[in-house]
């Protein structure tokens, strides 16, 4: 006996068959190229919509980013609670002195929705006080100029770092916008630099469009001019790896306590519930297309088991003739299995090949950011394992029928 | 003169079918050798036991009673997959409507009892080069089937018979679907075969295919009536 030879034969005979049935090889293997395909393509598109969801977390400092925001202090505190300076650009020179594990450290100086003027044209947008480290934290590339410097935070400078939604609002003509001068709530600023676009498009809608409408001043710049005093609205930090984040948040606690005498009118964020969330949204698609994904390859499968089952009867004589010079039953039935899983091999690969067609086309009505993955690899591998595995099982029955037949009755058939 | 060395021993064989409720008894009592380099045709009208015969000599079937001796060997009771390895090893089976499978070539057909066999032999191509020059039909090795003619085709299906070197041949009315001048030339090729030193038995219903063999044998419900080797027994 030899098992290789007896699979490699088989494969082969299965091969010739499927190649001289063409038309009903081709019809028997659609449920399978379907499935395969549908499966590759929706775990294509599902994970494109992912991974750019997931780009948005990053860009917004993904899990290593701490948010530190006011809050009341608690009850046993409040007779007390004057005692705090609040949240203060002090307390971003305590954490950057004395906590090594905050990579970066920004205060956030929000003016929320400013109108932004420039000659005769006016348009609502984003406004926030930052230090030069917020692009150590949003992932934030500059097509032009630079970013807010140590400098600009000494001196107080009025300068602003535009998006591409000011841009294209209020400097029409101009691709580069820096050097122009913006007017917000009667200041003048100096734009200094200008975003990159950004753009990753689901269903037509832009999911990065916030951060195009975001523009950037120095934080000293935004304290002085609209609040007049040190206060910040919200902290940053940037943990230097994931390791760090435990030790980073008690850290960070035990600073903003001493800077706050005590009272503990802060709370420290991660974004562990974020990370939670995208990972239920990630599961819920992953279940349900797996659903379908099984739902028609199982059809699949039926499909192929109901063309075996018609290639057995037909072929009965067949059968019969090969028993009769020699082959065990065990012969037949590698031969019948051999072709079936021929069958949703080829319908498998067949079905590989139409899913990067539909990927690829996909692409072309919905055009997609540097983020989109074109060719989810893990998912053609499931596809094909499982399509194989289902053309395995579905091709047992049919060869066992044709396995069990008596040559001599066989030799019969007419 | 020696005694020719004998391949099968067929004493008391029986083969009964349950039809419904009632026993059929398709073989009832055969005693039956054959020797090495016989010619033997098995004659009978339909029912009287003769492809039942053949398919006991072919290892297709097992008896229900009696004793059957191959080659010095009990073979009553064995199973499916020795009568199997029987069949690929020891046994070549010539049919009527001469059996090629219509999508495999011509020497592909002849090659193909070589799967089933499992002999280690290196050049398959080779030999069933030689089978189909035994039949003279090499120069068809690369057609399919339904390129040839009757005559031809049932040839190649001889070479089939005879790529495993096997014991004995069993013909089941090989010149059934042949005319007359296509029939002489089969059975001219099993006369040279003969030469060549094989063993044949034929089943045939057709008196001028019976001719050619030395020894018939008659069979009628089951029983064998006539063995020209004995002497009518019945």
């Amino acid at each position: 006996m030899n098992p290789v030879g007896d699979i490699i034969n088989g494969a082969t005979n299965g091969l010739s068959e499927v190649w001289a049935n063409k038309v009903r090889s081709l019809l028997s293997m659609s449920g399978i190229i379907l499935g395969v395909a549908a499966l590759v393509a929706m775990v294509g598109i599902v994970q494109g919509m992912l991974t750019n969801m997931r780009a948005s977390f990053e860009l917004g400092g993904g899990i290593l980013k701490l948010e530190v925001v006011p809050r009341d202090a608690p009850e046993a505190q409040q007779h007390i609670a004057g005692i705090s300076p609040g949240m203060t650009w002090r307390d971003i020179g305590a954490i950057e002195k004395a906590i090594p594990l905050a990579a970066f450290v920004t205060p956030i100086v929000d003016m929320r929705w400013e109108r932004f003027i420039v000659g005769g044209r006016r348009e609502f947008a984003f406004l926030r006080g930052v230090s030069p480290d917020l692009t150590g934290i949003h992932n934030r590339e500059l097509e032009y100029g630079r970013f807010i410097a140590d400098s600009d935070i000494a001196s107080k400078s009025p300068v602003i770092v535009i998006g591409t939604h000011i841009r294209d609002s209020l400097f029409r003509d101009e691709v580069n916008a820096v050097g122009q001068q913006v007017r917000i709530r009667n200041q003048i600023y100096t734009v200094i630099g200008q975003f990159s676009h950004m753009e990753a498009l689901i269903g037509g809608r832009n999911s990065l469009r916030w951060q195009n409408r975001m523009n950037y001043i120095p934080a000293t710049t935004a304290m002085a001019r609209y609040q007049g005093g040190d206060e910040v609205d919200s902290i940053e930090i940037l943990a230097d790896r994931v390791e760090s984040l435990p030790d980073l948040v008690e850290q960070v606690h035990n600073t903003l306590t001493q800077t706050h005498r005590g009272i503990q009118d802060f709370e420290i964020r991660t974004q562990e519930e974020e990370l939670q969330e995208m990972k239920k949204l990630e599961n819920s698609f992953t279940y349900s297309l797996g659903g379908i994904a099984a739902i028609s390859l199982l059809v699949g499968g039926i499909g192929i088991m109901n063309v075996m089952l018609a290639s057995v009867s037909e072929r009965i004589r067949e059968i019969g003739v090969r028993k009769a010079i020699g082959a065990r039953s065990h012969d037949i039935f590698i031969q019948f299995l051999a072709e079936a899983v021929v069958i949703s091999v080829v319908g498998g690969l067949l079905g590989l090949a139409a899913s990067v067609g539909l990927l690829t086309l996909a692409q072309d009505f919905i055009p997609q950011g540097e983020t989109i993955q074109t060719v989810p690899v893990t998912a053609m591998f499931y596809g094909f394992v499982f399509s194989s595995t289902i053309g395995l099982l579905s091709g047992i029955y049919p060869a066992m029928r044709a396995a069990r037949l008596d040559p001599i009755d066989a030799l019969r058939y007419e | 003169m020696s005694q020719p060395e004998e391949i099968f021993a067929l004493s008391k064989i029986r083969r009964t079918y349950t039809v419904g409720s009632e026993q059929v008894h398709a073989l009832d009592g055969v005693d039956l050798k054959i020797y090495d380099r016989e010619f033997i045709a098995i004659v009978g009208t339909s029912g009287s036991g003769k492809s039942t015969l053949m398919h006991m000599l072919g290892f297709m079937d097992s008896p229900t009673g009696g004793e059957m001796v191959f080659e010095r060997r009990d073979v009553s009771s064995i199973g499916r997959g020795e009568r199997a390895r029987l069949r690929a090893s020891r046994i070549g089976f010539v049919f009527q409507a001469f059996n090629l499978l219509p999508r495999l070539t011509v020497l592909d057909n002849v090659m193909l009892p070589l799967v089933y066999s499992r002999k280690p032999i290196k050049d398959k191509p080779g030999r069933a080069m030689n089978a189909l020059k035994r039949v003279g039909m090499e120069h068809r090795s690369t057609h399919t089937p339904n390129q040839l003619s009757g005559g031809e085709r049932q040839r190649v299906a001889i070479a089939r018979s005879l790529i495993n070197e096997p014991r004995l041949i069993l013909a089941d009315e090989p010149t059934g679907n042949l005319d007359s001048k296509n029939r002489s030339k089969i059975m001219d090729l099993f006369a040279s075969l003969l030469e060549e030193g094989i063993t044949l038995a034929v089943v045939t219903h057709d008196d001028e295919v019976a001719n050619y063999a030395k020894r018939r044998i008659r069979m009628q419900d089951g029983k064998i009536i006539e063995d020209s080797a004995k002497g009518a027994t019945a």
